[in-house]
Formats: structure tokens, C-alpha cells, sequence
């Protein structure tokens, strides 16, 4: 549908309330002060740890994936998952969930299978692209294709994390997409929750019931 | 909806004999007042961030022209369709005709005021579209049939039972007084609407300016599968959140869920460029955007300009005693609380919203938490002034303030009054208390005694008195 309304007339009508008061010629603002920055690589991944994991999140890091695939296992069997699944394209999911296979009642699904209404108890994998320390917040996004399903359908969500995904606040996270951001940038900060009943707080409103952060080895 | 503004008193007698409300009221507004104050409290940065939200807001209100220019190009840039609205009618005319030449009939809708403000619903069902509130309290309000009664809580006077026996009626759930169990039913059945639905609506939290964004921040996830999965997404927004640039985002980041709930980030923040790209796999392929002017140019152009700096975080709302003792539903239209108070004169008119401005005790607290620093008190009185130049108010009140203005500037007059009283109260209020008033004057008495006239006046005590202390007279 073609657009409707006369925008020239909405911009003419806000120019003329604006005219005549101060500061509509008001310069450009300034760039918003630099956030200090929190530190190394070290720091920056246990503040993401301490911050996500205060959104009740789950944090999971291990020395070697030997160690590391049978805890996630665990984990995820104690959530009930019965089927992975991961997006196309993303090679470091697709190898984790596979080798995630002999650990537990786990069966891999498609993408389009995890779209139905009703699917069982699933985990979406997902190689995420950033980490903010600050907030806590695994950051996925569309660029290049990437698909958002893993973090907004499934009953639990398992972000793998590499060191170098790590940024220390949101500005950082926001200036690598410089001018132009990709169609979707999501930041994702511990499980679903609401607190609409009786402003109780109950996880699991929409999106996932689990949220797992792992920093891969 | 209807504004029922007018009528504040009658709506406030109701909900302070409404005992259900009144406990939810006590419960939510405590919780949070005190998370808000624990989150700013861990932050020690808070109040740099707050300067600098306050002072990004105004530079881009007093150059609102500028700004919101860049916005409609940078977002047709990318792909979005924008259409502009300068009434509400025109508002629903533009949503209800998208609606129709999408084919849609069914969309999930996430929370927005503005679509409240402009009662987008009724005319999207009216264009045949079945719209499902998917935010778990607009849902439980839809079913109810009843409007938000707090911007970010909009089902705070509804107790479980009550939103159990809802889910027993309207979607054949058994009962339960078990809240994660409610929850469980509601994702149930939104998930199977997210699914299906043609259309998404949204909201927008921001805009950005630089970039044609539109930046949602929701708990449920909700605004963000309503922004995935449907294919087509419709954000309606009103012209005064447009911020200058992405790189401003942080800020606002810092301030809003810190000031709404206590959160030191919201769990979801989705900041939406344009529509499906080549090669994504999901996503919507049409986005529209409909910024709604609806008296807001207006408001821009006078000394009530800064309350459209406002982010709708609700901390005003809860900090206020007033709201806390009447709820929302009092206000009688969309906007509640402080805020309200000065949104719905300015929107719906002087005469509809005239008793807004005066529910306020002046205490000065919702302009203390007020994350962009909105003066709200200063603005009430302005709008308190306006209503007498416009001769809304009672002549007889006039009239009192003029003679209380007049005794309370002149010494001798003051005191010549305060002997009359001090006799008064010997002779008749004995107990100290005054228990009734006649007339209008009962609204001091009604709820509660008031404190009868000191017999001696304290300016009396301190001639007799003065520099002496009592201890070594
Ligand atoms: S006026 Fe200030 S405190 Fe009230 S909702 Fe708006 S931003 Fe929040």
C-alpha cells in the first residue's frame, strides 16, 4: 500500500509550532560521553557471567568440550529437552548439537519443524554474534541471514559464545554496525518472564524458559 | 476510548470503596517503587545518565522538524512504507486500510499507548481483522474487555481468581489459583496466534533518527515474535520519540527499564531496520510505519513542550500518592498518574481533562524519579492557571483563593483571623477536631476529621514567648 499522510505538512506544521522558541536552530548535539570501559577480556566475560546470570540465566564454561558437552547434556536434559535444533549455515551449532546427541534422549529437527505449534520440548543452538558485559545481553542479529529462531521459539535457548564475542557495553555492541544495522538486532537478557499476574514474577512468558550461555573452549 | 476524565471525583469514590483494587494498588506500587530505588541505588552513574537522557530528549524536541525529517528518510530508505496521521480518525482510517489491502485477518499486537490513545482496535475489527493483545496483561484486559489501568502493568487491579475465572469463560480453561499455570495457558494459546497471524503491531519505545530504526523493549518476548514471525509488521508511534541517533540508544537503555521496573536491562530489546533482506530466512516482508501526530505538534509549540520528553517508564505513577490511592481507571482515559495529568488536558482538552492537573499534592516526587527529568509539578500549576484564564474553574474557589492570597499576605489581617478562629475552636471544637463542614467546604471533613484551629495562634505563643525557652524561663 502507498504511504498516506502529507509529511511535508506534518514536518511544515512541527516547524512552525518549533518557530520562534529557543533552540530550534539548536546545533547538533554532541556525541553521547564514551562509556568507560570495564577491562580485560577476563573481566569482561565474568561481569557478563555475574550480570547475566542475575536475569537467571545459566553460564556454562569449561576447560575442553570433554567437559563441557556432558554438563550442557545434563543440563538440558534436566529442562526436559528432548530434541535439538539449530539454523542452517551456523557450523559451530550444528557441530554441537550433534555431538550433543549421545548425551541425552536427543533427537535433531529442522528449523521448520520447531515452527510448528506444537513441538516437544526443544533446544535452539545458536553461535551468538555478540556478548555485552554491561547488561548481560547475548546479541543476535539477521545479519547476513542469520536466523533469529533459536532465541525466540524454543523452551530453551543455548548461545555459544566465543572469547572474542565479548564487548564491554551496548555502545560497542551497536557502533560495529556502524550506519547501516541489519534488519534484526536483538539483545537477549536471561529467560521470558512476566510479572503481569499479581506483578509476580513468572519466567517463561513467550520466548524461551531456559537461557544457557555457553563460552566455548 | 471515551475519556471519562471529567468526571476524576465520581471515579475516584469508586475505586477508593473498590477493595480488590485498593490491594492490588498497595502491593504493585510498593514493589516498584522500592526495585526502582534498588537498581538506581547499584547504579552509582544514574544520575550523569539521567542528565544526559534529559538533555538528548530536549535537543530533539526543539528540533523536532530536523529530526523527524531524517527519520522518514532513512526509514523509506530501508524499505519501510510511512504514513502519517494528524487525528486519531485518520489514524484508525490509515491502520484499518492496511489491514484490508494486506489481507489480514488475524494480528498479534504487542503494547502501545498510542494505539490505545487512538482506539486502533475497534477499527482494525471493524475492518474484519481480529486482533490479539499478546502482551499477557493487554491480553487478560481484552478478555475483560476493560482499558490498561498502568502503562507498564496493565492489569494491576485484576486478581488471579479473577484472571482464572476469565480463562475459564473465554478460553475454556480449568481453574487455578496457580500463576506459572496461567502463564503456561496464555503462551499456549498466543503461541498458536503468533503462528497464524498475518500482521504483527507494535509500538515503538524510540526511533532512531540516523538510521530508520524502530526500538522495542518487552520482558515476554512478545513484540519480538509479533516482529519475526508475521508478514507484515505495522509499529504506530507518536511523532516525539524519534531520538537522534542508534548511538544515543544506550542511554535510554539505562534509564527505562531501571525506572519501569527495577531491571537493569529489559529481557528483550529488538531494534528493527527495515524489512526482510535477501536471504533472511524469516521476518516480515512489508514494514509499515505510522507516526500519529494527534495534538502533539500542538503541545510543541507551548510551555507544556517538555512532556513530550517523556519515555513512559511509569515511575511517576507509582511514586504518586495520588495514583497510588485511585489507580489508574480514575484518570479516565489512556494516560494515568502524573503524567497522565498532563497529557490528557493536553490531548482531549482543558474541560474533559480539568480535574487531572489538581490531583496532585504538589510533593514534587514524580518529578524526583522522573528519568528525563520532567518538571510535572510545574506543569500542573501551569495547567491549574490555564483553567481559571479559561474560566474553568469554580467561581466560588476563585473567589476563596483570591481571600486566602489576600489574608495571608497582610500581618494584621492574618492575625485578626487566627484570634476569630482560636475562639471559635474554644467555643465549639472542643475535642480539637473538626468533624464537619458545610457545603463544599465537606470535602475536607468527608473522609476524615480535620484538625480544628489552634486556640491560642502559634504567632501569639511566640510574641509572649520569644527567644525564651521554655526550660529555663
Ligand atoms: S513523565 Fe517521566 S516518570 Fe512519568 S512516565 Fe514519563 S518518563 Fe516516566
Amino acid at each position: 500500500m502507498e504511504p498516506v499522510g502529507n509529511k511535508e505538512e506534518l514536518i511544515r506544521r512541527i516547524a512552525v509550532a518549533l518557530r520562534g522558541h529557543e533552540g530550534a536552530q539548536a546545533a547538533a548535539a554532541p556525541p553521547p560521553p564514551a562509556p568507560a570501559g570495564i577491562g580485560t577480556e577476563a573481566d569482561r566475560i565474568s561481569r557478563f557471567r555475574e550480570q547475566f546470570e542475575s536475569h537467571g540465566g545459566n553460564f556454562l564454561s569449561a576447560s575442553a568440550w570433554e567437559v563441557l558437552l556432558p554438563a550442557l547434556g545434563e543440563e538440558l536434559r534436566m529442562a526436559g529437552v528432548v530434541a535439538l535444533f539449530f539454523p542452517d549455515g551456523d557450523a559451530e551449532a550444528r557441530r554441537a548439537a550433534e555431538a550433543l546427541v549421545p548425551f541425552g534422549p536427543f533427537t535433531l529437527i529442522s528449523p521448520a519443524e520447531a515452527r510448528q505449534p506444537v513441538s516437544p520440548l526443544t533446544a535452539g543452538l545458536q553461535t551468538a554474534e555478540f556478548a555485552i558485559a554491561e547488561t548481560g545481553s547475548i546479541v543476535q542479529t539477521s545479519r547476513g541471514g542469520t536466523s533469529l529462531l533459536p532465541g525466540l521459539l524454543p523452551d530453551v535457548h543455548v548461545a555459544l559464545l566465543s572469547p572474542a564475542a565479548f564487548v564491554d557495553r551496548m555502545e560497542e555492541c551497536l557502533a560495529a554496525f556502524g550506519q547501516d544495522p541489519p534488519r534484526n538486532i536483538s539483545f537477549l537478557s536471561g529467560p521470558s518472564r512476566t510479572a503481569d499476574v499479581e506483578q509476580t514474577l513468572t519466567i517463561g512468558a513467550h520466548g524461551p524458559k531456559k537461557t544457557v550461555a555457553v563460552l566455548l573452549p | 476510548m471515551e475519556p471519562r476524565s471529567h468526571s476524576f471525583y465520581r471515579n475516584s469514590e469508586k475505586s477508593l470503596a473498590d477493595t480488590t483494587l485498593q490491594a492490588a494498588l498497595s502491593r504493585t506500587t510498593g514493589k516498584f517503587v522500592y526495585a526502582r530505588a534498588a537498581s538506581v541505588d547499584a547504579y552509582p552513574g544514574f544520575e550523569d545518565v539521567r542528565s544526559e537522557g534529559a538533555r538528548i530528549k530536549k535537543e530533539t524536541l526543539d528540533a523536532l522538524d530536523r529530526h523527524l525529517a531524517r527519520f522518514l528518510e532513512e526509514a523509506e530508505k530501508r524499505g519501510a512504507v510511512v504514513h502519517v496521521a494528524r487525528d486519531a480518525a485518520e489514524a484508525r482510517r490509515i491502520a484499518a486500510d492496511i489491514a484490508r489491502q494486506e489481507g489480514v485477518t488475524l494480528a498479534v499486537k504487542s503494547k502501545s499507548m498510542v494505539a490505545e490513545e487512538v482506539d486502533l482496535n475497534p477499527a482494525l475489527e471493524a475492518a474484519g481483522v481480529e486482533v490479539v493483545e499478546s502482551d499477557l496483561g493487554e491480553f487478560i484486559i481484552q478478555l475483560a474487555g476493560e482499558p490498561p489501568s498502568h502503562i507498564i502493568a496493565p492489569a494491576v487491579h485484576k486478581s488471579r481468581e479473577q484472571i482464572s475465572k476469565l480463562f475459564e469463560q473465554k478460553l475454556s480453561e480449568p481453574y487455578t489459583e496457580e500463576i506459572p499455570e496461567l502463564v503456561r495457558m496464555a503462551r499456549k494459546h498466543l503461541r498458536a496466534k503468533f503462528l497464524a497471524a498475518g500482521m504483527g503491531i507494535s509500538g515503538a519505545n524510540f526511533l532512531c533518527a540516523d538510521t530508520g530504526s524502530v526500538v522495542l523493549v518487552t520482558n515476554e518476548g512478545n513484540g519480538r515474535m509479533g516482529t519475526i514471525l508475521p508478514r507484515v509488521h505495522l509499529a504506530v508511534a507518536g511523532i516525539e520519540k524519534v531520538i537522534p541517533r542508534l548511538a544515543d540508544l544506550p542511554i535510554f537503555l539505562r534509564l527505562l527499564p531501571r525506572s519501569a521496573t527495577g531491571q537493569a536491562i529489559s529481557t528483550y530489546v529488538s531494534i528493527l531496520t527495515g524489512t526482510k533482506r535477501q536471504g533472511d530466512p524469516e521476518g516480515p516482508e512489508k514494514l509499515h510505519l505510522l507516526l500519529v501526530d494527534n495534538g502533539r505538534s500542538g503541545i510543541l509549540q507551548g510551555k507544556y513542550r517538555e512532556i513530550l520528553k517523556c519515555i513512559r517508564c511509569g515511575a511517576c505513577l507509582n511514586i504518586c500518592p495520588v495514583y497510588q490511592s485511585v489507580g489508574g481507571h480514575a484518570y479516565g482515559w489512556v494516560y494515568s498518574g502524573p503524567i497522565g495529568a498532563v497529557l490528557t488536558p493536553l490531548l482531549t482538552g482543558l474541560p474533559e481533562g480539568a480535574p487531572l492537573p489538581n490531583a496532585s499534592t504538589l510533593c514534587g516526587a514524580c518529578a524526583e524519579v522522573c528519568p528525563v527529568k520532567i518538571p510535572l509539578p510545574k506543569l500542573f500549576l501551569e495547567l491549574r492557571a490555564d483553567e481559571r484564564d479559561q474560566g474553568l474553574k469554580n467561581p466560588a474557589e476563585v473567589f476563596g483563593m483570591k481571600g486566602y492570597a489576600a489574608v495571608m499576605s497582610r500581618a494584621g489581617i492574618l492575625e485578626a483571623m487566627e484570634r476569630i478562629l482560636g475562639v471559635l475552636s474554644r467555643l465549639f471544637f472542643k475535642e480539637g477536631r473538626v468533624t464537619w463542614l458545610p457545603l463544599k467546604l465537606s470535602g475536607w471533613t468527608g473522609k476524615r476529621d480535620f484538625p480544628a484551629p489552634a486556640p491560642v495562634p502559634f504567632r501569639k505563643l511566640w510574641k509572649k514567648h520569644r527567644g525564651i525557652r521554655p526550660w529555663n524561663r
